[in-house]
Parts: C-alpha cells; structure tokens; sequence
C-alpha cells in the first residue's frame, strides 16, 4: 500500500517534471539549448579526446575499433616521455619542457622591461617621428613570419660568422626572434594602458623632483600590475606555442622546444599517437589552467590582438 | 609663422625641455626599435635583394655575393606545379591561399558570430562557457592540430572513422585529410573552430555596448525578435565585423603552421607560406622561397591597402 503511494508520488513528480520541461521549454530556448550543446561538444570533445587517449596503452590505441573511455590510468605514454628505463623508446621530454621554459621566460622577462620604456615614451612623451615610428611597429605586426625567415636565417647565420656564434642549436638566438614578434604587441597594449592613467598623478611626482625614470618605477608601473601580468603571459605564450622559427633554428633533439619535439614523435615510423597527446596535454594544460583561472582580466587582452594569429 | 622664427625666450627654454624629453624618449624606445626595425624591416628588405639571387645551401654563409639570376627566381616560382593554377582540382597554392583564406575568415566570422550572439544572452554558467569557448584559440597550435589529426586518423581506431562505421554511413574508414577536396574543406573548418573565440570576443565587446533604448524603441515600433537583429544588431556591428574580416584574412593568408601540421601542405591544401618554406628548406633553393614569399607579400598588401582604406579611415574618423 504504502509502496505504490510511494510509486504513484514519483510517478506525478515525474509527471510534473516533464509538464514543468515542457512549459519551460520554448522554441528560442529549444534552439539556444541545441546550439549551445552543438558549440560546446565540439570545442570539448577533442579535449577529452587528447587527455583521455594519453592514458590509453599501445593496444588500445592501435586496435579494431576506438576506445573511448581507456580501461585503467596507464602511464605507459608518459613513461615512453620520462623514464630512461622504459623500453627502447625514450624521449627525454623534460629536456624539451626545461628547453621551452628557457626560451619562453625571458622572453617574456625582456619583452616586458623593454616594452614598459617603449610604451611610456609613446603614451607619455612627444618626440618626432613618434606616429611613423608607433605605426611601422604596428604594421610589422601584420607582416609574416615566413617571408622573414630566410633572410633572418642568412642574415644571422653571416654575423654569427664573424662574431663566432652558430645560429642553429642557439637558444638565444631564438629569444632575439621571438622579441621581435612580442614587442610590437606588447607595446601596443602597454602604452594603451599607460593612456589611460591620469597624467595628474604623475605630474605631481615630476614636481616632487621625481625623474622620469622615477615616474615610471615609482608610480607607472605599480598601476600597471594588471596590464603587467596579461603582457607577461601573452608574451610567454607566444613563444610557448612557436612553432616555425624554432623547426628552422633547432636541429638537434636535446635542444628541441617541446612543439618541435611533439612533431617530432609524431611523424615517428611508428605511430605512436597516445605519446604524442600526452606530451600535448603537458603543454596545453597550464595554459588553460591560466585561461580558466583568469578569463576575465586574459579575454580583453586576447581582442586586443595579444595573441597574433 | 613670425614667432617661430623668432621664438621669444621663454619658448626657447621650454623648448630646450622639449627636446631632453624628446631625447629621453628616443631612449627608451631604442631597444624595441632596434630590435624590431633590426630583426624585421632589414630582413624584409633583404629579402626583396635574396629574391633576385641564386643562394643554396652552399653559398648560404656566403649571401652577399651570390649570383644575380635577374627575373630567374620568380619564372620558375610561376612554373612550378606546386605554384601555379591547372584546374579545379589541382588549384595550385596561390589560388588556394586565397580560396583557403577567404572561406576561413568567413566561416571564422559567421562561427563567432553566432557564439557572440549565444554568449550575450544571460544564462546560468555564462561565465564558465565564456572560458571554455577560448579553449580552442589558446591551446597551442600542435597540440590542436595533432589531436584532430589523431581524431581523423586513417585506422579504425581513428574516432571519427569508428563513429561513422558503427552508424553504417561508411564502410571501410577513410583517410580525410588525404583526400583532395575533403582535405581542403577540413582545414576551413579548423581554422575556423580555431579562430572562431578570436571573433567571438570582438563582436561580443560590441554588442555589450549597443544602446539598449535602440532596441526599446524598435519594440515600440512592433519589432520582432529577428527584425530587431536585422535593423539594430547588424547595423550596429557592421564596422566591427569588417575590421575581424580583414585582420583574420591577412593573419590566415600568412598563417603556416596549420596547413603545414594537419596535410603538410599536401593533397590540394598548399598554400603560399608552406610553399614557401618547401622550396627554402626541402630543396634548399633559398632565392626561389624569397621569390615565393614575394608573391605572398604582393598579395598581402593589396589587402593591406584595402585595410588601410576601410578600418584605419574609420579608426581615425572616431
């Protein structure tokens, strides 16, 4: 008795769900729910796809039919990139990641320090030649990067000769082209924000005795942490996720950035794809650790044109 | 006109400030002005100068004074099979750089759009889906690239492949990104499910800012839902939509890196840039890659004019 109440209640709450569903859902919400689900499969599936393939082993990867939830955490595929002991294949992947972190944090580092004087010259000071000057770095920033890696490959390769550097296998060198390719942005967006601090705080420095060097330490830059920070990370991210300048320039493994070395296992005679998203989920997953994180302050940035490409 | 000639003295000193901050000025953007004018204008120039030489391999580390080969560079560019347009199915790669490019940013554009418009309305978790709708733009190009290579992968243990075999739409798995046609639908359609967040932000920041009495008062003129898009939306986003168009055409003309990681440049999706660095770093014919990005770069600055005309008119008039 007491049991098919109990049935009969669930039955009217289930009733009452769809009637509610039913009078809740109307043709403009039915479309935005479709369109909604349509975006986000699309933009997620290959992201659980990447993370979850990383897990999978080698049987499963290479079977008859896909495997979409692999049978248990194997770390087959990142033992392949960090342990020396496993198998034949070893990729000594953390060299790649500690080669991308040396290559990306100074970049970011110098990008950022040469880029504050650059910017507060163009918001702050009159000088001739300045709108020539802001616009030439501005139209750079559209200019691309195929077209200038053959002469910078000669050019470099000539003074390398003379000053004794050799331009393949160089770190640094890559470091100098990658400012070339962060600085326009990273100066465009500063002097943007430098703008829009009042001059009045700054005047009463300059009256106070402050130099303009001053100026910039003392009051500029601590309003500017926010602008700072979302610099800095573009910055990094640029040269994190490079790809072209970095094929050309490196040519031995242990001086590889990680995307040289992940294209490197993937063109391997022997496809080895659950390698190659592990080692993408190691480089993608702090990147939108930071998104998830910091969408709000990251997102103004990003149309700003932070990201080129 | 008087006074600037003969300034009194009081101009003249503030003048004398004018200049040391004028100096200082000049200071502190050096470094950046060095750099970029060093490491980009001089190789742009230089790379008109390559364009006209025969540099390999062997002469590389000598560029200065190798051969001038006159027009050599540029023939064989426009005769190379690779380059040049024979029929529908064998476009060539310039050609297909501006189909490819075309097709992206519109798509990319329509893409975002959509998403804007889906983003601006008030839900529960906008927030969230806000930050998972630019996943796709900041993940890094490889590893997007090789994860939707893996997912096109040939073998039946490729996903796509075995959806469509377990729901009997196809019956052997096939290769798609080596496949002509096909190949070059499916990098339209990365580009754009990659670039699509970078236009969703834009029109997004500008929908927030149309002024929400436009669409009261087309409501009191008995709107509907579609009609207010049509006379209130559109209008307003028209100058934003023109200027994505024209910044993701020039960004996806240049753009290597995809073409180059999801086909390599083959079956029917080669386009300028990887032919480029194909004929500079597979046959090593440094004169003929310089001679191919010029072409590009020709290419490039029509748009650039148009760009010019249009939206920097329009930034200026504001």
């Amino acid at each position: 008795m007491s049991q098919s109440t109990a049935a009969r209640a669930r039955g009217g709450e289930r009733m009452n769900f769809i009637e509610h569903l039913a009078r809740w859902i109307t043709w403009p919400r039915f479309i935005f729910a479709l369109v909604m689900l349509f975006f986000l499969t699309s933009i997620l599936f290959p992201f659980y796809w990447m993370v979850s393939s990383s897990f999978k082993t080698y049987a499963e990867i290479g079977g008859r039919t896909a495997v979409y939830v692999p049978g248990a955490l194997r770390w087959d595929a990142y033992r392949e990139l960090f342990d020396p002991n496993f198998g034949a294949r070893f990729w000594n992947f953390g060299v790649n990641i500690m080669n991308s972190v040396k290559v990306a944090v100074p970049t970011a580092l110098i990008a950022m320090i040469l880029s504050v004087l650059g910017a507060y010259a163009v918001a702050r000071l009159q000088f001739r030649g300045k709108s020539l000057m802001l616009n030439g770095i501005l139209a750079i920033y559209l200019f691309p990067g195929i077209l200038l890696i053959i002469p910078l490959f000669a050019m470099l390769a000539q003074i390398g000769a003379k000053l004794g550097f050799d331009v393949q296998d160089n770190l640094p060198v890559l470091i100098l082209t990658y400012l070339a390719q962060t600085l326009p942005v990273a100066l465009y967006m500063l002097a943007n924000y430098f703008r829009t601090i009042p001059t009045e705080i700054e005047q009463a420095g300059l009256i106070d005795g402050c130099t303009r060097l001053d100026v910039i330490w003392r009051i500029t830059l601590p309003l500017s942490v926010p602008a700072l920070i979302s610099v800095g990370i573009y910055t990094f991210m640029i040269a994190w996720n490079e790809f072209l300048y970095a094929l050309v320039f490196l040519n031995s493994r242990n001086m590889f950035t990680m995307p040289i070395q992940i294209n490197t296992i993937f063109n391997d005679p022997s496809p080895r794809p659950h390698v190659v998203m592990a080692a993408s989920t190691i480089m993608s997953v702090p990147i939108l650790m930071l998104f998830l994180g910091m969408e709000r302050y990251l997102a103004e940035g990003l149309a700003a044109g932070g990201v080129k490409g | 006109m008087t006074t600037s000639l003969h300034p009194p003295r009081r101009a003249s000193r503030w003048r004398s400030l004018d200049a040391r901050e004028a100096r200082l000025a000049w200071l502190l953007i050096l470094p950046t002005a060095l750099i970029v004018f060093g490491l980009v204008l001089f190789p742009a120039v230089f790379s008109i100068w390559i364009s006209f030489r025969d540099v390999g391999l062997g002469n590389l580390h000598d560029v200065f004074h190798a051969p001038s080969v006159g027009l050599g560079n540029y023939a064989s560019v426009f005769r190379d099979f690779a380059f040049k347009f024979q029929n529908l199915g064998n476009m060539g790669a310039a050609v297909n750089s501006i189909v490819y490019s075309f097709a992206a940013t519109i798509l990319t554009v329509v893409v975002g759009l959509i998403a804007a418009l889906l983003l601006n309305r008030p839900f529960r978790g906008r927030g969230l889906s806000r930050a998972l709708f630019l996943f796709p733009y900041v993940t890094p190009i490889v590893s997007v690239a090789f994860v939707w290579r893996w997912i096109l992968d040939p073998r039946p243990s490729g996903v796509l492949n075995d959806i469509l075999m377990r729901l009997h739409l196809i019956d052997a798995p096939n290769a798609y990104l080596a496949t002509r046609g096909l190949a070059l639908l499916i990098v339209i359609i990365f580009e754009a499910w990659r670039y699509f967040p970078f236009a969703m932000l834009m029109i997004l920041a500008r929908l927030q800012a149309i002024d929400k009495t436009l669409y009261e008062a087309a409501e009191v003129d008995g709107a509907h839902t579609w009609m207010k898009f049509r006379a209130v939306t559109i209008p307003e986003l028209r100058y934003v939509l023109g200027a994505i168009f024209l910044l993701r055409l020039i960004w996806t003309f240049n753009k290597f890196d995809d073409i180059f990681l999801l086909t390599g440049g083959g079956f029917g999706t080669n386009v300028l840039p990887v032919l480029t660095y194909q004929f500079s770093f597979k046959s090593f014919d440094f004169g003929k890659g310089a001679a191919a990005a010029m072409i590009l770069l020709v290419i490039l600055i029509v748009f650039l004019v148009v760009y010019a005309m249009t939206v920097m008119k329009n930034v200026d008039e504001t």
